[in-house]
């Protein structure tokens, strides 16, 4: 029970990128993979204005939301506006370019050392033989809410039918007149800003180090492959399906009782989404689409 | 004079691969992001079985197996996935392959690698490492030179352009990208049986991220497809990564410094390609 916890508390983490790589996806059709160092700056700028500066928790995660809000919006108009009609794969390089030199600057920012958002030493609260820290109980709760948030802004809100009508059929959407290039850019930066919050959830649950952007950003986009690139709960529930695999892959005891070394707990998720797209590799919760 | 050898060693090992790369990626538009996870599986077959038996040609041996192997594995996943998937997932192999090198420390050492690594008995000095280096990659020069005046390299590029056309004119896919897949894996056998060699050392951090965003630099800078282009560009990005040290910086400013630039260059080499990295089809 306390893996699936732990499941639940890495899944909440995946499923805040992923949710919004599925909107970016769905609305753009391109990848981001600076999407892993965009959390982190929502993360840093956290720690910045929390330890450094001084400013309260609260006012600290709202300015480290909007400075990832904003570093997001730069990277749009740097690596994606540019590119992204002429070639849907070109921001697939274009967002690793800029991934290295987002790397660089957290890196001359902020040194590569481990930088935790709160010093104070956590609190535990034992439930049913369950271990949680009220922090980690907290952003559990505040991930549900954000994907409450999303989805009733995709199925009740003008805004959110906008989204589903160029997702289904970009030309459509625009000839009843849909502004794509404004939508393109709120979509683009919110999946920023979910990004920036699971960065701040790290900063707080964790820590944060510029080593952690890539194989985060790899994760996300795992799930986001797995779940079935036109299905947004499909991401989500295939975020905790790897976070909760990994758990279970070093967890529980196998052959003999012997256990995986926790070092191996990427490589066993990324390898078992690997089979099972090898398997249907339109991912576990594609829709069938028709195609002439 | 030893700098100048130490350029030469690496440009030479490193032209090979960015030669086979250009020709997967650059020409036939595979978006194959793993190269280096199968370079990982290429140095430590042949230098863990170098280890075990001393004989460099069972170790080449293996190099080309595990080559061959793990190139039809990521041919087999190209086939499966969409290309942006397959992307996605190649990375994913090569973060997982070298988890499985920095974890396996029984069989590996993990993070600190294979240390001792003898030199060929007639690559001894500096000076003979980089004449034989050089000689090998002229021949990998003129391989892909000849090779990109083959049927091979014209169905590739039309497999890249228009792929159902192509195949309605009889190309298969699957023989033309398998083929093309053990060509890149090949000359990775190249860079990684004389590199741990040339550095006495097998390295697995050397395998990370940057040296795959190095590979797609030297395709996209050099002219996607472009064999005159890759080598020029490999020679200059070669030079230009190992010349940055002598900057006089801190080491902590200077790795992200050096990934800012290179980043810089990539993006700014993409900007100048947009029109030719992935053309749009043509119609009539």
């Amino acid at each position: 029970m306390q893996l699936l916890v732990n499941g639940m508390i890495a899944g909440s983490l995946a499923a805040l990128m992923a949710g919004g790589l599925a909107l970016v996806y769905g609305v753009l059709g391109v990848f981001n993979l600076a999407l892993g160092q965009l959390a982190l700056t929502g993360g840093y700028a956290t720690w910045w204005l929390h330890q450094q500066i001084g400013i309260p928790l609260l006012p600290s995660i709202l300015g480290g939301i909007v400075i990832g809000g904003i570093v997001t919006w730069i990277t749009f108009e740097i690596v994606i506006a540019p590119f992204y009609r002429r070639h849907q794969f070109l921001p697939l390089v274009t967002t690793i370019a800029w991934s290295m030199v987002l790397d660089g600057a957290l890196m001359l920012l902020f040194q590569e050392q481990p930088r935790l958002i709160l010093d104070a030493p956590k609190q535990f609260f034992d439930f049913e033989n369950i271990r949680l820290s009220h922090e980690q109980s907290v952003l559990i709760v505040c991930t549900f809410l954000f994907l409450a948030v999303i989805a009733w802004v995709l199925t009740a809100t003008a805004f959110g039918r906008k989204i589903r009508a160029t997702v289904q059929h970009p030309d459509a959407a625009r000839s009843l007149g849909i502004s794509s290039s404004i939508l393109h850019r709120i979509v683009f930066i919110g999946s920023g800003v979910l990004a920036a919050c699971a960065g701040i959830y790290m900063g707080i649950d964790q820590n944060l180090t510029p080593t952690f952007a890539f194989p985060m950003t790899i994760k996300a986009y795992a799930a986001l492959i797995a779940g079935g690139k036109d299905n947004f709960w499909g991401t989500i529930l295939a975020a905790y399906l790897i976070a909760i695999i990994e758990q279970l892959a070093v967890g529980t005891p196998w052959f003999f009782g012997t256990y995986i070394s926790a070092g191996y707990q990427g490589a066993v998720a990324l390898l078992f989404i690997i089979i099972v797209l090898l398997i249907k590799p339109t991912g576990l919760f594609s829709r069938s689409t028709r195609i002439a | 004079m030893d700098f100048l050898l130490h350029i030469i060693i690496l440009i030479a090992t490193t032209i090979p691969l960015s030669l086979g790369y250009t020709f997967l990626f650059g020409r036939g538009k595979v978006f194959h992001f793993g190269p280096i996870a199968v370079a990982i599986t290429i140095a430590y077959a042949a230098f863990l079985t170098l280890d075990a038996t001393g004989s460099f040609v069972l170790a080449l041996g293996a190099g080309v197996i595990a080559s061959v192997v793990f190139s039809l594995l990521f041919a087999w996943l190209s086939f499966r996935l969409e290309p942006d998937s397959l992307g996605i997932m190649t990375i994913a192999m090569h973060l997982a392959m070298l988890n499985v090198a920095l974890n396996w420390q029984s069989l590996t050492r993990g993070a600190l690698g294979i240390p001792n690594i003898p030199r060929m008995f007639f690559m001894q000095s500096q000076g003979a490492f980089a004449f034989w280096v050089t000689i090998i990659c002229i021949g990998w020069i003129i391989f892909f030179l000849w090779l990109e005046r083959t049927s091979l390299a014209r169905q590739l590029t039309a497999l890249a352009e228009q792929e159902w056309h192509a195949k309605s004119l009889g190309i298969n896919r699957i023989r033309v990208h398998l083929v093309a897949f053990i060509i890149l894996g090949l000359t990775m056998v190249n860079d990684n049986f004389f590199y741990p060699q040339y550095l006495h050392l097998l390295y697995p951090t050397d395998y990370g991220y940057p040296l795959f965003i190095t590979l797609v630099m030297m395709v996209v800078a050099g002219k996607p497809g472009s064999i005159l282009g890759a080598t020029t560009a490999t020679a200059l990005l070669v030079a230009l990564k190992e010349s940055i040290r002598f900057l006089p910086l801190p080491i902590s400013v200077l790795g992200p410094l050096r990934l800012m630039l290179f980043g810089v260059i990539l993006l700014v080499a993409v900007w100048v390609r947009r029109d030719s990295l992935f053309p749009v089809k043509r119609t009539i």
